[in-house]
């Protein structure tokens, strides 16, 4: 499987963790982080093919988060993966420019489907 | 007889004096209706009825007043008519005697047949002298012209003759005397030229008295007589005592004037009693003039105009009274069906208020519960994928099968925190034109295969003419594949469900959903859109589909019912409106 460039922005985190080393062994290359500032740093440093974005950050709200990435970088697909989302922030999110809206639990098959569409469309 | 008479009553009485709304307790209003009811037609009808009946009684007393003024009048009028005549009467008699003593000579006045043409004369010039006679001073008849042998009577002792000695001139009352027939004597003294005197007596029938007097009476409820100062009636009354008896009424008090005052006689009759004193120039009388009136008698126009005014009065009455109870019950009945509209929105909205909190609450438990959901799941994958994608311990079949019964239950887990969340969320109203034909064949693809399956027979019936309707399509079809689920899970094989749509009015559709399944007791129907309720098995259902599918027909503006009998089925009735108006803001949820 080729391999992702995955960062995986989420404060739960065992869920981070256990979310990475499970994309991993799936052939991902993930890297983790807790917050939105550190998950904007990483970003400016390096390109990913994919951001999985927690919506409930402790300094700065997802969708923040995510109209940065997108000002930073409109390319970059983003995946919210959230357990509280509400239809206002699933509406803003995707008005933002989000690639998907995910409930947690979520499958780890389904996300990895969605992967492999990005991938498809990146090719 | 009686019972159409009730049943009259029954259409004729209001709605709020009818029933007892079970809505309408002290918790929902303060309105005792039949007590307001009754202070407004009290209120209205004293209000109205007082001034009319106060304006009634003061023009009533007026002019009843007045008439009796006027009653009065007319009495005292009469009464005064009469005593001219009466006093014309008598002193045209005594100025004829006193002119007969004056002119003839006293011995030829002595002399019976002189006297006797004096008499003839007198009978022809005035009338109604019935004899004359001659008394000297001492009191002997010295000479008669009449009827009667009455020559050498001593009259020195009389009462008239003792009168006529001091006052010169004298009238007698009524009386029968020795002839035994009613008469008055006159009698004028005059001298002699040797200074004695004497007195010419004349005998007066009383026929021609009453003639004249009753010439004057008018209308059968008048009458006049005449009573002497001592109240012995002289001329025939009707009503108040014969002739030389006292009379029943009081005795009036001397005036010079003519009277006329209202009295009650001794039978209760209202009278009025007009009177006067009878007094000549030359000699008082000992008459009294009374005019009598019957005031019952004399009120005919009063009584009848009296009679208009009640029978005005009362119709005034009754109307005002109709008027006031119909605009009461009218007012009354609207405040009532108000007061229970607002009441049953209240419910309604009690309802929808607890099925939104519980929908807030069951968000709230979900979001809360989906991270730690969140790491079970991910942590449980993660120990599957060591071993299946690592490789190790895969042959323990074991392990692998409760894991898999953890990402299960996890799965399950998820499902239901997501239906909780679908639940309270507000859904994007996305309006356009719906034909509800294709809505339903759309939805029943989904289930043609297990309906072939279990033998179950689909029927679908919409009319060809049906509009189509303006809504939210997705929303509509989760309303019908909640209920298609729902009545899939009633049936056993062989059964047969129905869907059908019709007009329900001119901007309303509606939509029913019958199967002949098992059915539903009674007690279960209140409770079957209220979430987390369910019949079904622990594991089959969680509750919240019928729950789900009332907060959508709610937002398409729509109702939904249900009917049910135990072992014989199930219909669900949809009425939706045919164009729904886009609420904007409704969508917003609060950031959770």
């Amino acid at each position: 499987m080729k391999q992702y460039h995955l960062l995986i922005v989420d404060d739960e985190k065992r869920f981070a963790d256990m979310l990475a080393k499970r994309l991993t062994l799936r052939g991902c290359n993930c890297e983790v982080c807790y917050s939105g500032k550190e998950a904007l740093d990483l970003l400016e440093g390096k390109n990913f093919a994919l951001v999985l974005l927690d919506l409930h950050l402790p300094d700065l709200y997802g969708t923040e988060v995510l109209t940065r990435i997108k000002n930073f970088d409109a390319s970059t697909p983003v995946i919210i993966l959230t357990g509280h989302g509400t239809e206002k922030d699933r509406r803003e999110c995707m008005l933002q420019g989000a690639y998907a809206f995910m409930h947690k639990p979520l499958g780890i098959d389904e996300l990895m489907v969605i992967l492999a569409k990005i991938a498809e469309i990146a090719a | 007889m009686m019972e159409r008479f009730r049943k009259a009553l029954k259409t004729i009485r209001p709605e709020f004096y009818r029933q007892k709304n079970k809505l309408l307790n002290p918790y929902y209003t303060f309105s005792d209706y039949r007590k307001i009811w009754a202070i407004g037609i009290t209120t209205l009808a004293t209000a109205a009825l007082v001034p009319l009946l106060v304006v009634t009684v003061i023009h009533y007393r007026l002019i009843e007043k007045s008439v009796d003024s006027e009653l009065v009048l007319r009495t005292e009028r009469l009464a005064s008519n009469a005593r001219r005549a009466m006093t014309f009467f008598l002193e045209e008699r005594l100025n004829a005697l006193r002119f007969t003593v004056n002119e003839i000579r006293y011995d030829q006045l002595a002399n019976p047949d002189h006297l006797t043409e004096v008499l003839r004369n007198l009978k022809l010039g005035f009338g109604g002298l019935t004899d004359l006679s001659v008394i000297d001073y001492t009191g002997i008849q010295v000479a008669y012209a009449g009827p009667f042998k009455l020559e050498g009577k001593n009259y020195s002792n009389q009462v008239w003759f003792i009168e006529c000695q001091k006052g010169n001139f004298y009238v007698s009352e009524i009386f029968r005397g020795y002839r035994d027939v009613p008469h008055i004597i006159i009698a004028v003294k005059s001298f002699r030229p040797d200074g004695t005197n004497f007195i010419l007596r004349a005998t007066l029938e009383t026929e021609r008295l009453i003639q004249t007097l009753s010439s004057y009476k008018t209308g059968a409820y008048a009458e006049i007589f005449l009573v002497n100062r001592s109240g012995i009636i002289q001329t025939p009354s009707k009503y108040y005592g014969d002739t030389f008896e006292k009379i029943s009424l009081p005795i009036p008090d001397y005036s010079q004037r003519t009277q006329a005052v209202m009295e009650r006689d001794d039978q209760k009759r209202s009278i009025i009693m007009g009177y006067a004193f009878i007094t000549t120039q030359i000699a008082d009388t000992p008459f009294i003039l009374m005019v009598i009136k019957q005031k019952a008698g004399m009120m005919a126009i009063w009584l009848k105009l009296r009679a208009n005014i009640q029978w005005f009065v009362g119709f005034g009455i009754l109307v005002i009274l109709i008027v006031v109870v119909i605009t009461c019950t009218f007012l009354v009945n609207k405040l009532y069906l108000a007061d229970k509209a607002k009441a049953e929105t209240m419910a309604l909205m009690e309802q929808n208020n607890q099925l939104v909190s519980i929908g807030q609450l069951a968000a709230g438990v979900a979001h809360e519960i989906n991270n730690p959901l969140a790491l079970i799941n991910e942590t449980a994958g993660y120990v599957k994928d060591l071993f299946v994608i690592k490789e190790l311990y895969h042959k323990d079949e074991e392990l692998i099968e409760s894991i898999d019964y953890i990402l299960e239950a996890v799965e399950r887990c998820g499902r239901i925190t997501g239906q909780l969340l679908g639940f309270a969320r507000k859904f994007d109203v996305k309006i356009q034109k719906v034909n509800l034909k294709d809505a339903i064949s759309d939805v029943l693809i989904f289930h043609n295969k297990e309906a072939e399956y279990r033998n179950i027979k689909v029927n679908v019936d919409v009319p060809q003419d049906m509009p189509e309707i303006v809504t939210d399509r997705g929303k509509l079809q989760q309303i019908l594949v909640n209920l298609v689920n729902n009545a899939f899970q009633a049936v056993v094989s062989g059964c047969i469900l129905e869907i059908n749509a019709s007009l329900a009015g001119p901007d309303k559709v509606s939509i029913t959903i019958s199967d002949n399944g098992c059915g539903m007791p009674a007690e279960n129907l209140p409770k079957i859109f209220e979430p987390f309720f369910t019949t079904k098995e622990r594991d089959k259902g969680t509750g919240l589909g019928l729950a789900i599918t009332y907060g959508l027909v709610k937002k398409l503006h729509g109702d939904i019912s249900v009917e049910s009998k135990e072992n014989e089925g199930t219909t669900f009735t949809v009425t939706l409106p045919t164009r729904i108006q886009e609420v904007m803001g409704e969508n917003e949820d609060s950031a959770g």
